[in-house]
């Protein structure tokens, strides 16, 4: 009989939270007249707020919950602010972008909280059916914003490709579980990895199988290199603020499943894992930064470079120690803040219907919207990894771990593949400062709601690039309690 | 660990086998008369007419897909039923919640217009 | 003001940072203004590093002015500055140079005026700043960070094909810090600390961490990246592409304290850290230096622009340098040293010359002139002045670091110093031949003939400049006084460093000093 008591729910504040919200958000939108509709944007941002404090109040119980589906661990809590962070410089960067583009529907903001919700789970969960509900509640809700330009080809294709290959690659998570299931009777990640233990190192031929299967499943999610050929068209087709969300949510959530299930759970087989993270990040690294220097499309260009920079974080989770997560951890949360500031920041420019989306619409912008354009050469340099920006620093210590680990020539491949980098993220500080001419882009002046997304973002990068350890000391304590035993996974 | 199926391929190709004996006898064995009437589609009903691939209103979709969505969430209701005496207050402030939900989503498709069959 | 005065290579450091800072601030219009502010706080850098030079004793072992506060505790790196003999010359010339800079492109830079001294003065934070870190990771940030102003000074207000030129520039010596990135992070895992003296002190009392493999590669990790920004044959064909499409400020920095960078690395850790793979591979880089010597003054004769033979002539200069450093001498090294000031001197000079000629012809072509020494008699006898300091004349700069060079190839074989004084010669032949073809003879190009000679501010350049070439090429004592001990201190390492490591894989939990 399974018993459930009140602290079960404080542990999982910040889901209901949001949960109610999103519901709440749902039960207005129709009362709302259109032009009143970014009231819901505000009030899904109280929710957001509302979240965060409900995470501080579940990080004083920490335990597990639900029969010992669900964790509120510092691990899951430091995702939960990651993640409610996302949903914020969304949230701030859509309201003006709805009303532009002409869909302004409050459920847009329902379903970035109803995303935020299942990647919550997906980072709480410490059971596999409970991974995949949320795995499916964050991919159900991004499935349908992926199409929220309901009127334009791009955005339809982009989210009937998502949904295929998405609920393609959901079957596979779900039927390497069912073989983990099959072989070990357990999906509790917790029994999982004491019986897999007990059965000594290696394991079976099918267990290899089920690894392999739920990494495609997750793989897929994150875009590593095999399974990432989805990324481009769904970042390009996407608007602009849900591709801001796509990019970094669902990503950082599948990695925390992955650190859960491969180093966590799967420990006993660890070389099984590791042989296919360490073949995954070199592949996703070549070719994410090799297919970017193609691109002339400023989204796509930043989709196979959120595809590279999946790889990069592979090389931190393939070192599988402690100090390989806690890396992880700060790089999610510097690479969150890069990448969202850089979508977001791409909506304005290209203006209306998203049409100035080409490099070269970019001629010129440093001296016709110089703020503007200084924040993106912000993002971009923090992409490349530049010191004194953050995305250096997240580098550096996800290549610190590797090393510390010998994985010195995985290490070569990613700093090799980081100095190409720099040539297509520097492709566009080109263009905006050293080409003369009449920009395509559009010029209206950014809204409140947006400056202050990118101010955040901007800021961050500087303050985690100058003193991480505002936030290192967090991932290092997230890193610890939970994955003692990473240190062995080889 | 396998020998453990046997009896599943066992009963596999058994079933296979009968199925494949039948058809083949009744095919064999059978008589054919073919008469207008019998090669129609259908021997009874209306004379199938025009392409099948018409389109419909998508009132039709909404309302199979509304249909569905609250059956089966009705549906829980079912095991929640079976033990809601042993669950006592919190089961049932938990169905209570469940279908205030879903009264949230009645709520939000009738305000949109999706039961309104003429628009 | 206590604070400031006890910390004389931060506030060194970040003054002309916080200059970018007000010019940030300055409006956009009033661009007198922002090349005021910018010389001033350039001047006042100078002032600051002139003051650290005279304060800096030259009878003092180690590090002086030392500072060191821990930055970021997990990994350890501390903020951590000094300098020693080696880097306060170097420090001296960065900050004698921006002011130069700033001075030559007053005229010149009319567009986004600006950002061009903002981006100068955060260069040069940058330059002094990988002068006096002392702890390998803030190095590499300078180091790294450095390239942004430098990629936007050549990318911006660069010539015809600037953006390619920046795009290669930033690439290529991106290309070679990465794996440097590697080796640091490496060489920390097995020292456990980022402390340059820490882990120099580790290396010479026989640290077992470090296998003689080991060593092998990082020293070449370290080395490429240095190799690539000095830059060595066969890795220098970013340089010329930089050096012409830069503006003229633009290639002074780069010439005069970006190349040296290069130089310094190598003196300041591939041959204190990794003695025995500096030993080993000492022969082989004696020899490219040597081909980099006659290669770029056999390129440079053939140029027919200006700025190109200039930056030709940079590749053989900066090849005599990497000669004297492995040579492992006293004369060799400190020749290097001292040749790295005068190169930066005497290059940046010429490249301001040039400059100057461009703003009057918009041309570099050495056949579009000819007989300029009637027509342009003031701006002849400087830039005379200056080439001969280029070439190596006794009593002026390029003398004595040439000859305390050679000095020191001959100890180790006469072969080389023969060499390297051939290239001596055609020092000579590739610049006054340009001389000749320039100043001498007739007015071929009517276009020549009404050039307005030196502006006030042109002379107050070029007389700071010969000022400074005359000062060091006849009483040079001052520099090479306060080069003894840090030069004596790197030869006692490379020389008397640990034949081969143990074997073994423990380090030791290093504290950083203090």
């Amino acid at each position: 009989m399974i018993t459930v008591q009140a602290s079960d729910f404080i542990r999982i504040l910040p889901q209901e939270i949001l949960s109610a919200f999103a519901i709440l958000v749902m039960v207005f939108e129709p009362f709302l007249p259109s032009s009143r509709k970014v009231v819901l944007g505000w009030f899904s941002l109280l929710g957001v707020v509302a979240a965060g404090a409900a995470a501080v109040r579940t990080s004083y119980s920490l335990g597990p919950a639900f029969n010992a589906s669900i964790a509120a661990d510092p691990f899951s809590i430091y995702f939960i602010a990651l993640f409610l962070l996302v949903a914020a410089l969304c949230l701030l960067g859509s309201f003006n972008y709805l009303q532009r583009d002409n869909i302004n529907h409050g459920e847009f903001y329902a379903l970035i909280l109803m995303g935020t919700v299942g990647m919550c789970f997906m980072a709480a969960s410490t059971e596999l059916i409970m991974i995949f509900l949320g795995l499916e509640i964050s991919s159900l809700s991004t499935y349908v914003l992926a199409g929220f330009k309901r009127h334009d080809g791009l955005s339809n294709e982009a989210s009937l490709k998502y949904f295929l290959l998405g609920s393609f690659a959901t079957a596979f998570f779900l039927y390497g579980i069912a073989f983990v299931y099959g072989l070990t009777g357990t999906t509790n990640l917790m029994t999982l990895s004491e019986r897999l233990s007990r059965t000594g190192t290696g394991g079976t031929p099918l267990l290899w199988v089920a690894i392999v299967l739920m990494f495609i499943g997750l793989g897929f999610k994150v875009s590593t290199a095999p399974f990432h050929v989805w990324t481009p068209d769904v970042y390009q087709g996407a608007p602009a603020p849900v591709t801001a969300f796509l990019s970094v949510g669902p990503k950082a959530a599948a990695f925390a499943v992955i650190l859960r299930i491969f180093l966590g759970a799967f420990h006993a087989v660890g070389s099984v894992s590791f042989q296919m993270l360490w073949l995954s990040a070199i592949l996703t690294m070549v070719v994410g930064n090799l297919a970017a220097l193609w691109q002339s499309n400023v989204k796509r260009l930043l989709a196979y470079s959120a595809i590279a920079h999946a790889g990069y974080v592979l090389v931190g989770i393939a070192a599988g120690s402690a100090e390989g997560v806690s890396a992880v951890l700060f790089y999610l949360t510097v690479y969150a803040l890069m990448n969202v500031g850089a979508f977001i920041l791409i909506a304005p420019i290209a203006g209306t219907g998203e049409r100035a989306l080409r490099v070269e619409d970019y001629t010129g912008l440093g001296y016709t919207r110089p703020g503007v354009a200084a924040c993106l050469t912000v993002f971009m340099l923090s992409l490349g990894g530049i010191p004194t920006t953050a995305g250096f620093l997240g580098k550096f210590y996800l290549f610190r771990a590797a090393i510390h680990a010998h994985l010195i020539g995985l290490v070569i491949v990613a700093v090799l593949t980081s100095v190409v980098s720099v040539y297509y993220y520097l492709r566009l500080v080109v263009v905006m400062y050293m080409r003369e001419g009449q920009p395509q882009a559009t010029s209206e002046p950014l809204p409140l709601a947006l400056r202050v997304a990118l101010a955040t973002s901007v800021i961050g990068i500087f303050v985690l690039g100058l003193f991480p350890l505002l936030l290192k000391k967090k991932g290092e304590a997230e890193a610890s309690p939970r994955h003692t035993k990473l240190a062995q996974v080889r | 660990m396998l020998e453990a199926y046997l009896p599943v391929l066992v009963h596999f190709l058994v079933v296979l086998a009968l199925g494949l004996i039948i058809l083949g006898l009744s095919a064999w064995v059978g008589v054919k008369r073919p008469s207008p009437e019998k090669l129609a589609p259908y021997e009874c009903g209306m004379p199938p007419v025009g392409d099948a691939r018409e389109r419909f209103s998508i009132s039709f979709y909404l309302v199979g897909m509304l249909f569905i969505l609250f059956d089966v969430e009705v549906a829980f209701l079912f095991p929640w039923a079976v033990v809601y005496k042993s669950l006592k207050w919190p089961g049932f402030l938990e169905m209570f919640l469940y279908i205030a939900i879903l009264l949230a989503g009645y709520l939000y498709i009738w305000k949109k217009g999706a039961l309104d069959w003429s628009r | 003001m206590i604070w400031l005065s006890q910390h004389p290579l931060s506030v060194l450091t970040f003054l002309p940072l916080a200059g970018a800072a007000v010019i940030a601030f300055l409006r956009r219009e009033s661009a007198d203004r922002i090349r005021g502010v910018a010389l001033a706080f350039s001047l006042a850098t100078f002032a600051l590093a002139l003051k650290l030079f005279l304060a800096f004793s030259p009878n003092q072992p180690g590090m002086q002015f030392v500072e060191y506060r821990p930055w970021i505790s997990s990994p350890p790196i501390g903020y951590h500055l000094g300098i020693d003999g080696l880097s306060v010359l170097l420090i001296l010339l960065s900050a004698f140079l921006t002011p130069l800079a700033i001075l030559a492109s007053w005229a010149s830079i009319t567009s986004h005026v600006k950002e061009f001294f903002l981006f100068l003065l955060a260069l040069e934070t940058g330059m002094i700043g990988v002068f006096v870190s002392l702890d390998l990771f803030l190095f590499f940030i300078f180091w790294e960070a450095m390239l942004i102003p430098m990629y936007f000074l050549i990318g911006v207000w660069g010539h015809e094909r600037r953006v390619y030129a920046a795009v290669k520039f930033i690439l290529y010596t991106m290309a070679g810090s990465a794996l440097m990135l590697v080796g640091i992070i490496y060489l920390y895992t097995v020292t456990g600390t980022f402390d340059l003296e820490v882990i120099e002190g580790l290396v010479a009392g026989g640290f077992a961490g470090l296998s003689g493999s080991a060593q092998t590669w990082l020293f070449l990790a370290f080395f490429l990246a240095f190799a690539i920004k000095v830059p060595m044959f066969p890795f220098h064909t970013w340089l010329p592409d930089a050096h012409v499409e830069a503006p003229t400020a633009g290639s002074v920095i780069l010439a005069g304290v970006l190349l040296k960078m290069g130089t310094y690395g190598m003196l300041r850790f591939c041959l204190p850290l990794f003695p025995q793979a500096s030993r080993e591979f000492a022969p082989l880089i004696v020899v490219l230096a040597i081909v980099g010597i006659l290669y770029g003054a056999l390129v440079a004769m053939v140029q027919p622009d200006m700025k190109k033979l200039v930056a030709y002539s940079s590749v053989a200069h900066l090849g005599f340098v990497v000669l004297g450093i492995f040579t492992f001498t006293m004369a060799g090294i400190q020749g290097a040293i001292y040749q790295m000031c005068n190169h930066g001197v005497s290059t940046g000079a010429l490249f301001i010359l040039v400059g100057m000629l461009y703003d009057r012809r918009h041309t570099r072509q050495i056949k579009e002139f000819g007989g300029l020494a009637t027509t342009l008699p003031i701006y002849s006898a400087f830039f005379m002045i200056v080439a001969l300091s280029s070439l190596g004349l006794p009593m002026l700069n390029g003398f004595v670091g040439e000859f305390l060079i050679i000095l020191g190839a001959f100890h180790v074989r006469v072969i080389y110093a023969v060499l390297a004084a051939v290239g001596v010669v055609l020092a000579a032949v590739y610049l006054l031949w340009m001389y000749q073809r320039v100043f001498f003879g007739e007015v071929t190009n009517e276009k020549n003939r009404k050039l307005p000679d030196l502006t006030d501010r042109e002379k107050v350049i070029l007389v700071s400049v010969v000022f400074v070439i005359l000062w060091m090429g006849v009483y040079p004592q001052p520099f090479l006084r306060r080069l003894d001990l840090s030069t004596a201190h790197v030869i006692h390492r490379v020389k008397h460093g640990p034949a081969s490591y143990a074997l073994q894989r423990t380090p030791p939990p290093a504290e950083p000093a203090r």
